[in-house]
């Protein structure tokens, strides 16, 4: 399932649920992408998405996911709107029957949601405000899947 | 009347997220509503960067496509979410 919202989510709910849900998993991954304050020198961040657009590449990542590895269930949630420090950004639960796919799964579907999901990323702080776009790093390790 | 879009840096940079725009007769393709845009806005070139994709009703990678009948026009800066 992916979740596009533009209110704050429980990550710590998300997961129960999940895990109630997924009975037939033997491990479930989760990641957790947060606002950081930047040593004090961040106040929010501000995501635009394209929902539509964004939530179909979302689903072909997924799909890509379910055909390379070996997953019983995953889900997406992706925040929009602005967002102030320690605010979820991004959660990402997957359930496998073993723990490599789960781990796995969680990182591809990192990757492309770093550099290829259609988010745009502003960060505004005590200077002004920034648009963030991918790190040189972000890409290299996307490409560890092709 | 087309409805053009921008994202990111480039919203921040026209004033605005979404437009409808009357276009002239002669404006055609993508490369031909860049340079109309540009003058309009006064853009600096800005929608001529190797790393802005374009999406024509929703569907992207289009380089200098056709425009005609086009309802939206999206202009697209790098993308990250995380």
């Amino acid at each position: 399932m992916i979740l596009i919202s533009d209110t704050p989510f429980d990550p710590g709910e998300h997961l129960n649920q999940f895990s109630k849900a997924n009975i037939s998993a033997g491990a479930i991954s989760s990641f957790l992408g947060q606002v950081r304050n930047e040593n004090g020198t961040v106040k929010a961040l501000e995501l635009q998405s394209n929902k539509g657009v964004t939530e179909q590449g979302i689903a072909q990542a997924e799909t890509q996911a379910r055909e390379r590895f070996s997953l019983i269930d995953v889900l997406i949630i992706h925040r929009i709107g602005t967002m102030e420090i320690g605010e979820p950004i991004v959660l990402v639960l997957v359930a496998a029957k073993h723990r490599r796919d789960a781990f796995e799964v969680c990182d591809f579907l990192m990757d492309y949601l770093k550099t290829e999901a259609m988010f745009w990323k502003k960060q505004t702080g005590k200077t002004g405000s920034l648009w963030i776009e991918p790190r040189a790093q972000d890409y290299q390790d996307n490409k560890r899947w092709s | 009347m087309v409805k053009i879009l921008y994202f990111g840096r480039l919203s921040e940079r026209v004033g605005t997220q979404e437009e409808h725009i009357d276009l002239p007769d002669n404006i055609r393709t993508i490369t031909e509503l860049k340079a109309w845009l540009n003058t309009y806005h006064q853009l600096d070139g800005i929608l001529d960067h190797d790393t802005v994709k374009t999406m024509i009703d929703q569907s992207l990678n289009h380089k200098n496509s056709s425009i005609i009948g086009a309802v939206e026009i999206g202009f697209l800066p790098p993308v990250g979410g995380g």
